[in-house]
């Protein structure tokens, strides 16, 4: 060990008794050592002066336990989730809980009557695009000033919405489609549901986008027309028409495409989602007016 | 060595350590609040310390501290116990208050160290300009903060040269030289003091 570390563990008091004695023996000889030995205990009275002058915060404990005890990231969120989630749903209208439950209640009585399941088929979209064209904006939000002012993001709004409503949707034509296995084996069950959840799905955002651009009705109008149009038989309407058959049949593959529907309905989504922000600039500028 | 720099250690009492550091850990990795109070009334002085003269800032050193005892709680399955609790700490002081100084960015550097020396003192403080503190904070003022984290962790918190490795996470050879580059410092600080 050269002096100089030696120097320094004596200043800091870490020589042992012997390895004491044996420097500051050195120490009374070396002129060198006593210069530096002097510029380290000045360091160390000025280190250990000022830093016994400033006092630990008493508080610190308190502050640091009360972080410790604090609820995780995730667990903050979740709990934000689901209150903007019960909010949200105290501020949606009853109507369409009820109105939804009793179309699907109908519509497969219907099919079990007629024993057709593309008569479920044919209206689970619907009733699902036609709900969430009633959840988001001024003309149906009872509570849309409410909501406008609130500081929470309108996209975050429009997306627990659309949660409650498509998870409510998607109960439904699950009830429903069991209820179809009074008529149809129970390995149909599969296929049943991938029968209607894409297009669903895909007509659901759809319809929502058109609802925030253009207004419920036109949506609702253009969404149906679309989706209806696939039902079309071009050659009874007439011989005219005809040449549209094979645009016809590639339209009606684009409807049994699950794949497609899916990645162009969360697209959708995301457009709508962003779209928030328009609708809350207009409400603005309308009450400025 | 002249009598009036007596080195601290002949003058004042040692650190005692009445907490056992192995029940901290255990009461804490239990979950005891109790052990947390029972750290900072132990070593909250020194780590606030520490956090101090590496931040250069109350409030910060504050923060640091603060998020140090979070850091022990979450953490202390972690710690090994063939080192020192206070070792442990410290370096967990090092990493959170280096993050902070990362993101302040206002550390004092060669030009702030110019400016220092270029400030025109009162005359209170030119009376008191051979004053050896005064010299030695400035020039400790004036060091980056891993090497006056070098000197504290020496002279404040009385730890080895070995510990002081491991608190900064940086080899032995490391610690040596940044204390000669601190003591050229620091000399050089006291030859232009003494020649104004």
């Amino acid at each position: 060990m050269n002096h100089e570390e030696q120097l320094i563990r004596y200043a800091a008091n870490q020589l042992n008794e012997s390895e004491r004695t044996e420097f500051e023996n050195h120490l009374s000889g070396c002129v060198d050592c006593q210069a530096d030995l002097t510029l380290w205990a000045s360091i160390a009275s000025e280190i250990n002066a000022s830093d016994s002058a400033v006092p630990a915060p008493v508080h610190l404990t308190d502050s640091a336990l009360e972080a410790i005890h604090a609820p995780s990231k995730l667990m903050r969120a979740f709990r934000n989730m689901t209150q903007l989630l019960r909010m949200q749903l105290l501020l949606m209208h009853n109507e369409l809980w009820f109105g939804s439950a009793a179309l699907m209640f109908i519509f497969l009585a219907m099919a079990l009557l007629v024993a057709r399941v593309e008569v479920l088929h044919f209206f689970v979209p619907m009733i699902a695009a036609g709900t969430v064209t009633l959840i988001y904006g001024s003309e149906h939000d009872p509570a849309a000033e409410l909501t406008f002012a609130t500081p929470i993001s309108p996209w975050k709004i429009l997306l627990a919405r659309l949660t409650l409503v498509s998870a409510y949707n998607v109960f439904l034509a699950l009830c429903a489609t069991v209820g179809l296995l009074l008529i149809l084996p129970p390995q149909a069950l599969g296929e049943l549901i991938l029968g209607w959840l894409a297009p669903m799905t895909f007509l659901s955002a759809l319809a929502l986008l058109l609802s925030l651009w253009i207004g419920t009705s036109n949506a609702l109008f253009i969404s149906y027309t679309l989706w209806a149009a696939q039902y079309l038989a071009l050659t009874s309407i007439g011989e005219w028409f005809a040449f549209l058959t094979p645009w016809l049949e590639s339209y009606r593959q684009f409807w049994n495409d699950p794949a497609l529907l899916f990645i162009l309905g969360f697209a959708l989504i995301v457009f709508a989602l962003w779209s928030t922000g328009r609708e809350q600039v207009q409400w603005r500028r309308s009450v400025a007016i | 060595m002249r009598a009036d720099l007596a080195l601290p250690w002949q003058t004042q009492a040692n650190m005692t350590q009445p907490v056992d550091d192995l029940d901290l850990i255990r009461r804490m990795q239990a979950g005891d609040d109790d052990a947390v109070r029972d750290l900072y009334a132990q070593y909250g002085q020194r780590l606030y310390a520490y956090a101090l003269r590496l931040t250069d800032d109350p409030a910060t050193a504050e923060d640091v501290t603060q998020n140090t005892l979070v850091t022990a709680w979450r953490t202390a399955r972690n710690f090994r116990a063939d080192g020192r609790l206070i070792a442990w700490l410290l370096g967990i002081v090092h990493h959170t208050a280096m993050k902070a100084i990362r993101n302040r960015t206002n550390y004092l550097d060669d030009v702030a160290e110019e400016s220092i020396h270029e400030d025109q003192p009162s005359p209170e403080e030119q009376a008191q300009v051979k004053d050896e503190r005064r010299w030695v904070r400035q020039g400790m003022q004036s060091l980056s903060p891993e090497h006056r984290a070098v000197l504290e962790l020496i002279f404040y918190q009385e730890l080895t040269l070995n510990e002081v490795a491991q608190v900064l996470d940086v080899p032995l050879g490391t610690v040596k030289s940044r204390l000669s580059y601190a003591r050229d410092h620091l000399r050089g600080v006291l030859t232009r003091t003494e020649e104004r």
